[in-house]
């Protein structure tokens, strides 16, 4: 059992419930809750950084990228649903995109990286901002010199969406981090020391073709790294995508189709505005 | 490429559920229907997350293929969901998604 998890996610919930924007909105009590928040944060990174083996299976020196992105991303994310305004919001939904794509860096999902950046950070997100920009005039009546309507700036039920998703969120620890994992660690270091026993067998085998040893070891590096020889994460992807998937690409066509076809006849129709 | 650890998988699965509830609590709070469906993509973030995360361990690709599908179908919603928004705001002039709370019945 990891209780230090339980207690960094009770933190969490207090903090983020603290940063909620509320009617009477008083800065220190925001300062506080994304102070608890982050150190509640960091504090689960440094626990878990005490479980880490010694192989990880990232590669060399990107496991610190995966600390800077998941703290960056996880604060963003909290500051996306606690900022009174939606332009910035949505600039702070960028920054989360950019940290995910640096954690799929991280992952050697270069293509995916790049494709979350062009397309959610280029093209669905200046939708969003363009939607924002365009129905921003509201005519509900500022009561105050702060010019964002009231709807923006107090959530609604924060109590008992945030036990709701924290409880969600301990769940999904829980699972995550029961005892099956070190089972499953041990079987992949047998399966290792087996591998290399198995070269190491063969080279005794063939000591005096040393050639032959060598394309066979070039082979399995083949198998085994396939970036090594020169097919690289698109190439792989595009393989995947085009042998193993093909009805879910037409599947996706067809979505597309759809959501195109319905959005022109959205478009199209035409609203009086009600009064009242 | 080696596999993922299966310790550093729950790492990268602990910064997906951490995404993935915060915006499903964003979701439940915000008012504006805008932010509320920006909370759906940084929902489809975290899921995007323990795809990659998963695909790397298992060293298939199949994961990152089906983020391929997660953005066709987020490029989709946000199309349609922005759409209604607009409709829903010349209807009434408001983002404010308790105005349309008379739906509830």
């Amino acid at each position: 059992m990891h209780y230090p998890l339980y207690i960094a996610t009770v933190i969490g919930a207090i903090a983020l419930l603290l940063m909620m924007p509320r009617d009477k909105s008083t800065k220190w009590i925001f300062s506080l809750g994304a102070i608890l928040g982050a150190s509640a944060f960091a504090a689960l990174l440094v626990y878990l950084y005490d479980k880490l083996p010694q192989t990880l299976g990232l590669s060399q020196g990107a496991w610190p990228y995966y600390y800077l992105f998941s703290f960056v991303a996880v604060s963003a994310a909290a500051r996306v649903i606690t900022h009174s305004k939606p332009v910035y919001a949505a600039l702070w939904f960028i920054l989360v995109i950019l940290s995910t794509s640096g954690l799929f860096l991280t992952l050697n999902a270069e293509f995916m990286a790049m494709a979350m950046v062009i397309i959610y950070g280029g093209a669905i997100l200046v939708t969003y901002m363009f939607v924002i920009m365009l129905a921003s005039r509201s005519a509900e009546p500022t009561d105050d010199e702060d010019e964002t309507p009231k709807y923006e700036r107090v959530a609604k039920e924060p109590l008992i969406a945030v036990i709701a998703g924290f409880t969600l969120l301990s769940a999904l620890l829980s699972v995550t981090y029961s005892d099956n994992h070190t089972r499953n660690q041990d079987a992949l270091t047998i399966i290792a020391q087996a591998n290399t026993q198995k070269t190491t067998i063969e080279k005794i085998q063939d000591a005096n073709l040393q050639k032959s040893v060598d394309i066979k070891v070039s082979k399995q590096d083949k198998i085994l790294n396939p970036t090594s020889t020169g097919v690289n994460n698109v190439h792989h992807v595009g393989h995947n995508l085009f042998n193993q998937h093909p009805l879910a690409i037409e599947l996706a066509g067809v979505i597309l189709l759809i959501s195109l076809v319905g959005a022109i006849v959205i478009a199209k129709h035409h609203v009086e505005p009600e009064n009242g | 490429m080696d596999p993922l650890s299966s310790i550093a998988l729950s790492h990268f699965l602990l910064t997906g559920a951490i995404i993935f509830c915060i915006g499903l609590i964003g979701f439940v709070t915000r008012r504006n229907m805008i932010i509320m469906f920006l909370c759906t993509e940084m929902m489809f973030q975290g899921v995007m997350l323990s795809l990659v995360a998963f695909s790397k361990y298992h060293l298939n690709f199949s994961g990152q293929t089906f983020v391929i599908f997660v953005l066709t179908v987020a490029a989709a919603e946000a199309a349609l969901a922005l759409g209604l928004v607009v409709l829903l705001f010349r209807k009434r002039k408001t983002l404010d998604a308790l105005a349309w709370a008379d739906m509830q019945g």
